[in-house]
């Protein structure tokens, strides 16, 4: 009889030491095979990740790129706005600076998929700050200035209207620019629009910035304000 | 006082001692302690006749092979290792992933999948060891 099948007394500390004792003849070998199980695990984990399991913002279903979306009829300097763009899945927050200016960033966060939140009174103008474990993000670029975030907030290009509506009309990954967000996007559904717009990537493209207020079904100039 | 002299220059013949043998002259006598006296044995150590084997000496119970006990543990620490080097190559893929390097994040796929067939050939290496 092994020590692992003396029948029990009911004590518990002496099934935890049987248990203990049974835990001392795992030897080096069997120490070994798990160490090669978990690796296992880490490649088909790396393959995953590479084949596209994980959920990127602005990655859409069925690979079109996103339509512009109204999120506001306005949005005040200091004030945020939570809205969800492209898919309902894709938190977003929008943010009018004190000077003007218009940023829309993922709401979720790069280190464990908290909730940002945008909190005017902290940093010198507002920061967007998670606080499952005090990540800070930088309200004008989205990149991480304090806690243990690994990368920048994937950015949601936002237009206003001349009557003041905010337009969603595309997103970019972390640490991308919007130039080459809404190139990479409009590269393969509109090819003449990122002609337009003057992507690199796209022959013939002008000097002119992005202008997608068109797109938008207003009509209306576009303010050229983005984040 | 000439007999005095005669006598110390006349020493007496004594006969020689005979050569001598250990034992007894009896040969009966001479055979082992457990043959003349088969009653009495001893009990134990080495003179049990019960004893077949010398059992346990000095350094009984550890290691009889130290060098494969050694290349194990060289073996485990090095495939914990490895699975370190992985930890630290799937934060980059996930970053690359997320980045939009897709490239990338293949490359890092196949140095995590080249990293376990590395670990796996140390498991390999030796199925029987222990």
């Amino acid at each position: 009889m092994s020590v692992t099948d003396q029948p029990s007394s009911g004590d518990p500390r002496e099934a935890l030491s049987d248990r203990i004792a049974a835990d001392s003849l795992t030897t080096r070998r069997d120490y070994l095979r798990i160490v090669a199980t978990v690796s296992g695990g880490l490649a088909v984990g790396g393959l995953g990740v590479a084949g596209g399991i994980l959920p990127r913002h602005g990655d859409p279903d069925d690979a079109k790129a996103p339509s512009p979306k109204r999120i506001a009829t306005q949005l005040l300097p200091g004030e945020s706005l939570a809205f969800r763009y492209p898919d309902e899945e894709d938190r977003a927050v929008a943010v009018r600076l004190d000077d003007g200016t218009l940023v829309g960033y993922s709401a979720i966060c790069t280190h464990l998929a908290c909730a940002v939140l945008w909190r005017k009174d902290r940093g010198t103008e507002g920061e967007l700050y998670c606080p499952c474990h005090e990540g800070i993000f930088d309200a004008r670029t989205g990149e991480v200035t304090a806690g243990p975030p690994p990368r920048a907030l994937p950015k949601v290009v936002l237009t206003e209207q001349a009557d003041g509506s905010i337009w969603a009309v595309g997103t970019t990954r972390s640490g991308e620019s919007v130039e080459h967000g809404l190139c990479r996007q409009l590269g393969e559904n509109h090819p003449d629009l990122a002609s337009r717009i003057g992507c690199p990537a796209v022959k013939g493209g002008g000097a002119e910035g992005p202008s997608f207020g068109a797109g938008a079904g207003t009509g209306a100039d576009t303010s050229g304000r983005r984040s | 006082m000439t007999d005095a002299r005669q006598s110390r220059n006349q020493e007496p013949e004594y006969p020689a001692y005979p050569e001598y043998h250990p034992g007894s002259v009896r040969p009966e006598l001479n055979r082992p302690v457990h043959e003349r006296y088969p009653q009495i044995r001893a009990t134990s150590g080495y003179g049990d006749p019960r004893v077949r084997r010398t059992g346990p000496g000095p350094g009984a119970g550890t290691d009889q092979e130290p060098e494969r006990s050694s290349k194990l543990t060289a073996r485990l620490a090095l495939a914990m290792t490895v699975v370190v080097g992985q930890l630290w190559g799937l934060t980059v893929v996930i970053d690359a992933w997320m980045e939009g390097h897709t490239g990338t994040a293949w490359w890092g796929a196949g140095f995590l999948c080249l990293s376990f067939l590395v670990v796996l050939g140390l498991w390999l290496i030796d199925p029987k060891d222990r």
